[in-house]
């Protein structure tokens, strides 16, 4: 990708906000971003919104709190990755020529998601039966038989990421004080060995990002560093062995490492180069396989990296850094939104008590239900 | 006299044999592909292998034999289960002997389970509907697996 920018970003607290509509928290989100980019909502060729469980209109009719200019209006949907996937599709509706300037919002209200999806649910779905803490309980039973994993590395993860999200104004969960690798393990057991605290909350929220041609970055915020998308992968499951067909929150291990072979090829860059990653960290045990699968240390290797604290905000490659969805939150439509938010502002070092010094290149990977696996390389030009 | 065992009826149709034996153990609904030769539960029309991707498959029985590929106890009752043994439950996914891996309900309690471990299908009561039992699949440790 050559020729794409990230011209604003914009965020409304992600939390549980009962009195709080989607409009609301997208207009919210949306002004942000056009406030942040220098731009009038004239400005916007087009539109692609992101929300999983809002009724069918509910991307135009939000769009309509922007003001109604006439602009084609889109909805994208692909499950978690819901941002992420409008947030590609801008990217390459950009890169294309077909449009300058997109907006990509995303929101959703999944306290009331999980209300409609279990009157819905009928208990003789074979897949409906299993929680999705159960799923990746699994994974981690597994790794804790092959590579001798300890609950401890991923009570670690976890800390880190509430840690994290106490810097971040953004974050759902700001823990009044240090939270420590005794307080995860001591959390509500959910599914053995995960915790409630290993796990990401429900919640409502807004993410807006803006993309355009690289130019107009230059253009309307002089002086200010310019963000690139360098790259932009979306792929489905690639049937092998082993292969689940009933019961999988996500598919197997290889789509994150094919995906980040991909996007590394596109950017030029390799695991070493990233200063920051974002991942879909809605269990601890995911960001710990992540680690190996995006290339950030060897197979086998992140027991080491994690008791060494190479993950943390000023080890080796900072991982979460907003807070990850352990902490910052995962409403749906707008979480890959605001990976995108957050490593935007750190790309610019804008990023305050959380900023990773003088980082320049970023990577955010979320895994949709079905499933997908979408993972984007933003660097400082 | 003892009462006659209540007829069985599946949770949901399509994924599991109830045998009229009460003492035999279920069988997996999958499918063959006679290109290619690999097996897939639950039933598919069309082979997933890329390299395949035949349409000339077969409805074939799978397991009940597999192993444990790994396991989890959750905290939380069994959606749709009205009894108290399934309030805290146990998730496995089993490698059948054909191939498939299966994500199914684990009998019993976490420390009767190791990864690796021999494991057979079972069917158990989920609640009564109009005097038939409503059974789910899952499975428990093998005879003689420890």
């Amino acid at each position: 990708m050559k020729n794409v920018a990230v011209l604003g970003v914009g965020m409304s607290r992600f939390g549980m906000w009962p009195d709080r509509s989607n409009a609301d928290m997208g207009l919210e989100a949306g002004l942000a971003a056009l406030a942040d980019a220098g731009l009038s909502f004239r400005d916007v060729n087009a539109a692609y919104t992101g929300h999983i469980f809002a009724p069918a209109m509910s991307g135009v009719r939000v769009m309509k709190e922007l003001g109604c200019t006439g602009l084609p209006v889109q909805r994208i949907e692909n499950a978690s990755a819901t941002g992420s996937a409008a947030f590609a599709e801008a990217c390459w509706a950009v890169e294309s020529g077909r449009w300058d300037v997109v907006m990509v919002l995303g929101f959703d209200k999944m306290t009331a998601m999980i209300q409609q999806s279990t009157q819905g649910t009928d208990p003789a779905n074979l897949e409906d039966a299993i929680l999705p803490a159960a799923f990746f309980a699994l994974w981690a039973t597994r790794r804790m038989h092959e590579r001798r994993t300890k609950p401890e590395h991923l009570a670690a993860i976890a800390a880190k990421n509430w840690n994290n999200g106490r810097l971040n104004p953004m974050s759902q969960r700001q823990a009044e004080r240090e939270v420590t690798v005794e307080k995860v393990l001591a959390s509500k057991m959910v599914a053995w060995p995960l915790t409630a605290m290993m796990a990401c909350p429900i919640g409502d929220g807004a993410a807006c990002a803006i993309v355009g041609r690289k130019d107009l970055a230059r253009r309307l915020r002089p002086g200010r560093p310019v963000v690139e998308v360098k790259a932009s992968h979306l792929g489905s499951e690639k049937y092998e062995r082993g292969h689940l067909f009933v019961g999988p929150v996500v598919g197997p291990a290889r789509m994150t490492r094919d995906a980040a072979a991909d996007v590394y090829a596109q950017a030029g860059v390799g695991p070493t180069d990233l200063d920051l990653v974002q991942v879909h960290d809605a269990f601890a045990i995911e960001e710990l396989e992540y680690y190996e699968l995006l290339g950030l240390c060897g197979e086998g290797e992140a027991e080491a990296c994690i008791a060494r604290g190479d993950f943390a905000l000023d080890g080796r490659v900072a991982v979460s850094t907003d807070g990850g969805l352990i902490a910052r939150g995962h409403p749906g439509g707008p979480t890959g939104l605001a990976q995108i938010w957050e490593t935007t502002l750190q790309l610019r070092g804008e990023a305050g008590k959380r900023q990773r010094p003088n980082a320049r290149t970023g990577l955010c990977h979320m895994m949709g239900g079905g499933s997908v696996c979408i993972v984007h390389v933003l660097q400082r030009a | 006299m003892p009462d006659a065992p209540r007829p069985r009826v599946p949770v949901k149709p399509g994924y599991f044999t109830i045998p009229d034996d009460p003492a035999a153990p279920p069988r997996l609904l999958g499918t063959r592909c006679e290109a290619c030769g690999e097996h897939y539960f639950p039933r598919r029309k069309v082979c997933a292998r890329p390299e395949c991707l035949s349409t000339r498959t077969t409805d074939v029985e799978l397991g009940p034999h597999g192993t444990l590929y790994s396991y989890t106890f959750v905290h939380f009752p069994l959606f749709g289960s009205m009894k108290v043994e399934h309030i805290g439950y146990g998730v496995g996914q089993v490698d059948l002997a054909e191939g498939p891996r299966v994500q199914l309900p684990l009998a019993g309690r976490q420390e009767e389970y190791r990864v690796g471990m021999p494991v057979v299908a079972e069917l158990e009561p989920l609640r009564e509907d109009a005097g038939r039992d409503v059974v789910i699949v899952r499975f428990r440790p093998a005879e003689g697996a420890r």
